[in-house]
């Protein structure tokens, strides 16, 4: 949390609570801030993200994934996928690393208000839009039905899938649909299929709904052109986009990204984007 | 504006008494060819007309490597290292140079400013100067061959001497105790000096007009053949963005020392010309081709900066004077606009 004096490359020091496997190489991690003052008041918004730094090691922009109702820890699903998460991966409960932000504009929640809610997930895409997901949970009044779609190349890649399944019961509830799919796993005992195949069994209403989605381009692409096939509202269609954020404050210019006309910072204008940014602004997806 | 004027050989002995405040950097030859930014020493190895310093002035206020911090990683804890920042007045100026400085002010000085950017800055001291293009300079369609604004004082060639524009508090207080070597009586034949200064600067540029509308000229030609060819000769070795006024992207390395617990946090000019520049873990590169790094680097130097109102090159002809496979940047963007 950095204001205008602050030194805002400061590290803050976070201890691991809690280290979950979730598949082979993505690990979930409960942190929480050393400094009980911080640990109290820390807050962040769902889509934001912190840079987590291993001294010695390196930094790494990282999604947060718990919802921003519950404080005094936070979330983050971590892949193994380079120099620095493979050394994340081997932290222990008790172990203390530093972390800064939240970085990033986040989804527009008060937008989501009153409205339906399809959250559309692949792959890694799932920990962001977590975060929203059990955000909408914690404020269930705020919103209308709720539909999350999460989807995977194979079952064991299929992200907080027991999770999920386990809240299949208060979700009928609640008036939440949870669609959980698979698109190259013909043992998979679930549905199979990309995001796309599945829009007749969502529960929300395409003209009062805000939709996020999280995952590669070619999925948006197929998306949007369902989304707008079923006449949903372009302004409320938001994706979140990934680049290579290496200071998270709109300076190091790793993440940089748009034309002459429309020249963006993905980690200080995003990585939150709505469907008429991504039609203005060609290279974003 | 205040004004006031200073004989050449006076302005030596004002160059005598600035190196009193600080540490003065001034051009100077660095070889037959080539001037830079070089502290001064003896204040009549100054030069008064230079085509364009090596490096740009931006390396006074953001070094090409910096300690960020250091650190225990025992104790994973994070040890400030004091900003070592002294005064640095930097006099001859041109005023690409300058716009480019406020260029990079508007990305490092925003709501979440830079520090360590922001102590050097705050200890700089921009003295600009008059300057005659030559073929490589464009500054004039990027609308900064005039300057109003960041910059304290900025010397103007008369013919006798500088006429010298006073624009900040700490202008007036370089002039103050000066003021022997200062006239405050300015003639009409100053004026009319610079403003035919002025009529025949402007007849020197190669090219005339006004690029604001090149970014939609890129725009509507991203598949432009150029892009294709000129990449193709490129040698990725980032010549371009180290010499450009306005750069500014960097990258971060922690630096382990060999006692294996203690480090420090560096980091240091990249280039989005090379490779790793968008690379990530996995393997995956956002730029993965030459091609798409040369779009890059062309769509954000034209790109828009709000913040002074200006595309974000300044014209200063850098990236094509130094660049070792004679890409002409200028020449490029011509075409692409449709006028080569």
């Amino acid at each position: 949390m950095s204001n205008g004096e602050s030194n805002i490359y400061e590290l803050h020091q976070v201890r691991v609570l809690r280290v979950y496997d979730m598949s082979n190489i993505d690990k979930l991690f409960l942190f929480r801030f050393e400094d009980p003052i911080r640990a109290r008041d820390w807050r962040f918004g769902p889509g934001q993200f912190v840079q987590v730094s291993l001294l010695g090691i390196g930094e790494v922009p990282i999604s947060i994934c718990s919802s921003a109702r519950r404080v005094g820890f936070f979330e983050l699903c971590i892949r193994n996928a380079g120099r620095v998460t493979s050394q994340i991966h081997k932290l222990k409960p008790g172990d203390l690393i530093g972390v800064r932000g939240p970085y990033g504009n986040g989804f527009p929640m008060d937008q989501f208000y009153n409205k339906d809610l399809l959250l559309v997930a692949a792959g890694l895409g799932m920990a962001p839009l977590r975060s929203i997901f059990l955000y909408a949970l914690d404020n269930r009044w705020l919103f209308g039905n709720i539909t999350i779609v999460n989807s995977a190349k194979y079952g064991k890649e299929l992200l907080f899938q027991k999770e999920l399944e386990a809240m299949k019961d208060i979700a009928t509830a609640e008036n939440i649909e949870i669609i959980q799919t698979v698109t190259r796993d013909p043992d998979f005992p679930g549905l199979h299929g990309r995001a796309t195949a599945h829009m007749d069994k969502v529960n929300v209403d395409p003209n009062n709904c805000a939709v996020a989605m999280c995952g590669p381009p070619a999925m948006y692409r197929g998306m949007f052109e369902e989304l707008v096939k079923r006449g949903f509202d372009r302004r409320y269609i938001f994706v979140t986009l990934e680049r290579r954020m290496k200071c998270g404050v709109g300076k190091c210019g790793h993440c940089n990204i748009g034309t002459a006309t429309s020249w963006k910072y993905a980690c200080k204008d995003g990585p939150v984007f709505d469907y008429y940014d991504i039609i203005s602004v060609p290279g974003l997806i | 504006m205040r004004y006031v004027k200073i004989s050449r050989e006076n302005t030596y002995m004002f160059l005598e008494r600035l190196k009193d405040l600080g540490t003065l950097h001034a051009p100077q030859n660095i070889s037959e060819k080539y001037y830079d930014f070089v502290e001064v020493d003896d204040v009549h190895s100054v030069i008064f007309e230079y085509n364009r310093t090596v490096r740009p002035p931006r390396r006074f206020f953001y070094p090409e490597k910096e300690t960020m911090f250091k650190f225990n990683m025992e104790e994973v804890e994070e040890y400030p290292v004091e900003i070592q920042s002294e005064r640095v007045i930097l006099f001859g100026v041109h005023s690409c140079d300058i716009v480019g400085l406020r260029i990079i002010d508007a990305t490092f000085l925003d709501e979440q400013p830079d520090p360590m950017y922001k102590k050097h800055r705050e200890n700089g001291i921009i003295i600009g100067i008059s300057c005659l293009p030559d073929e490589y300079c464009f500054c004039n369609v990027r609308r900064v061959e005039i300057v109003d604004a960041g910059f304290d004082l900025f010397f103007h060639e008369i013919s006798d001497g500088f006429l010298v524009r006073v624009r900040s508090i700490t202008g007036h207080k370089l002039i103050e105790p000066n003021l022997d070597l200062f006239e405050e009586e300015i003639s009409k034949e100053d004026t009319d000096y610079i403003a035919e200064f002025e009529v025949k600067r402007r007849s020197m540029f190669s090219i005339q007009g006004n690029w604001d509308d090149l970014r939609y000229h890129l725009e509507w030609n991203m598949d432009h053949p150029m892009y294709v060819r000129e990449s193709e000769k490129c040698l990725g070795c980032g010549n371009c963005t180290t010499t450009c006024p306005t750069c500014r992207c960097y990258d971060v390395k922690d630096i382990p020392n060999l006692d294996g617990k203690t480090g420090e946090r560096v980091r240091f000019w990249d280039s989005c010309q090379f490779r790793t520049h968008g690379l990530v873990a996995g393997g995956h590169n956002f730029r993965p081709t030459k091609k798409d790094r040369f779009f890059n680097r062309y769509h954000c130097k034209n790109a828009y900066c709000q913040e002074v109102t200006t595309s974000y090159c300044v014209g200063c002809g850098r990236c094509t004077y130094f660049c070792p496979a004679e890409i002409n940047f200028k020449q490029n963007l011509l075409e692409v606009r449709g006028e080569a």
